[in-house]
């Protein structure tokens, strides 16, 4: 690293920070990896240095659980991003949906940071009509988190790399698909109007307070976020499988990319349907 | 920690670079771990400070004085303030210095620009910009073409 910072010359000359039609999708998307994990130490401190509760629990959990999500998901939009032929990953299609991905991320991370910071609920919060407009405007933008995977693992399974194992090409179509769809569907779920007057809770105790550790999904009822999390998750889970089925168990890829499918989904199913019905994930407190 | 602490801290780390800044040599290593090191850790500071704090403050704001006044009046957010002058204080030291050297100008003459840069922030920046203006009015003409 130099001092370019110091440069008198116009900032387009520094490398990294230009904006042109050459800014490919995948960097663009490891910005915004970029900017979610820059964010993490600094919501970590303000973590331990808070001592506001929202729902029973630091104000700052949420964020901090949003950033390294969503860090997760670019770094994997970006490296699922290599699979692509040049032309497809250069394609007009591909490149205004990671734009749309990044400025969501931007927006959900600074609103949701923002009402940390003010001590008060982002998502479910219809307190004033300010904040119910922007719950529901953050639902767009998740929406367009979401989307981006599935066209993302779309373009792969029709204009992938011809040179990538047939295992991880599976993997990485249907789990990018198959885990947008499925968010779409536990997500939309939680957060849709008609079962707002419960939010996540589905029975149970309705505060986040003693929730199962690590995770913080109550322990004493339903709650939708594990299987929006499992369904989140496909899109990591079936590409591993996929390449690791390459590497190691060639000509079953299709079968076991498959199998890992039925695996997952079933995963997702059961635990939607176990917090519909008011059980926890795990008995806990 | 208290907020009395780390403003203490703050404060003499700061101190110590504009030291560096306007008494040593320019050593390349001074330079990268004030930019690097030093000024992130400030912005890091201040930006926990006000995640935390900024909006604890009742009757806090930017539109008024009254509503900054009231902002002050909270440790934690006056701790922050002040971060905020030492880091950027700080930075635009560094690119005095930097464009100092690059246009020539002696050491001698840069100490009280950084001086007045390290007590009166914009001060020093308008003496910079005010003695670069001389110094290139001053020069040959076929030298101030060549710049």
């Amino acid at each position: 690293m130099t001092l370019a910072a110091f440069s008198t010359e116009p900032v387009r000359s520094v490398p990294g920070l230009q904006m042109s039609r050459h800014q490919t999708a995948a960097a663009l998307a490891l910005g915004a990896m970029l900017f979610c994990a820059a964010l993490l130490p600094v919501t970590g401190a303000a973590y331990l240095m808070d001592g506001r509760l929202v729902n029973g629990i630091n104000v700052w959990t949420k964020p901090l659980k949003f950033e390294l999500s969503l860090a997760v998901h670019f770094l994997t939009l970006a490296l699922m991003l290599g699979l692509l032929k040049k032309e497809a990953r250069d394609s007009r299609l591909v490149r205004w949906t990671i734009y749309a991905a990044a400025a969501s991320c931007v927006a959900e991370i600074g609103y949701i940071a923002l009402q940390s910071a003010r001590g008060r609920a982002s998502h479910f919060n219809a307190d004033t009509p300010i904040e119910a407009a922007l719950y529901n405007i953050m639902g767009v933008g998740a929406l367009i988190l979401t989307i981006a995977p599935i066209v993302v693992g779309i373009q792969i399974w029709r204009n992938g790399r011809a040179d990538i194992g047939s295992g991880l090409k599976r993997g990485a179509v249907l789990g990018l698909a198959l885990g947008g769809i499925a968010t779409i569907v536990t997500a939309g779920f939680l957060s849709s109007s008609f079962i707002v007057e419960t939010g996540r809770w589905m029975n149970g105790v309705r505060n986040d307070a003693n929730g199962i550790p690590l995770m913080g999904w109550s322990g004493t009822g339903g709650d939708l976020r594990v299987p929006h999390f499992f369904a989140l998750h496909l899109m990591q889970a079936l590409p591993v499988l996929g390449l690791m089925a390459d590497r190691w168990a060639k000509g079953r890829e299709r079968a076991i990319v498959f199998a890992g499918v039925t695996v997952w989904i079933a995963l997702v199913a059961g635990t939607f349907v176990q917090a519909l019905n008011g059980n926890p994930f795990i008995a806990w407190g | 920690m208290t907020y009395e602490s780390i403003f203490n801290i703050a404060n003499g780390a700061a101190g110590l670079a504009w030291v560096c800044l306007i008494f040593l040599p320019r050593w390349k290593q001074t330079d990268m771990a004030i930019l690097l090191a030093l000024i992130p850790a400030l912005s890091f500071a201040y930006s926990a400070l006000v995640f935390v704090y900024f909006f604890t403050v009742q009757g806090g704001g930017f539109g008024s004085i009254a509503e900054v006044r009231q902002l002050f009046l909270s440790d934690p957010v006056l701790v922050a303030g002040w971060i905020h002058y030492l880091a950027f204080d700080l930075f635009v030291g560094l690119w005095i210095a930097r464009e100092a050297d690059s246009q020539g100008i002696s050491r001698i003459i840069q100490a009280p620009l950084l001086a007045a840069t390290f007590l009166f922030g914009p001060l020093g920046l308008l003496l910079f910009h005010i003695i670069k203006a001389g110094k290139t009015l001053a020069a040959p003409i076929p030298e101030r073409t060549q710049s």
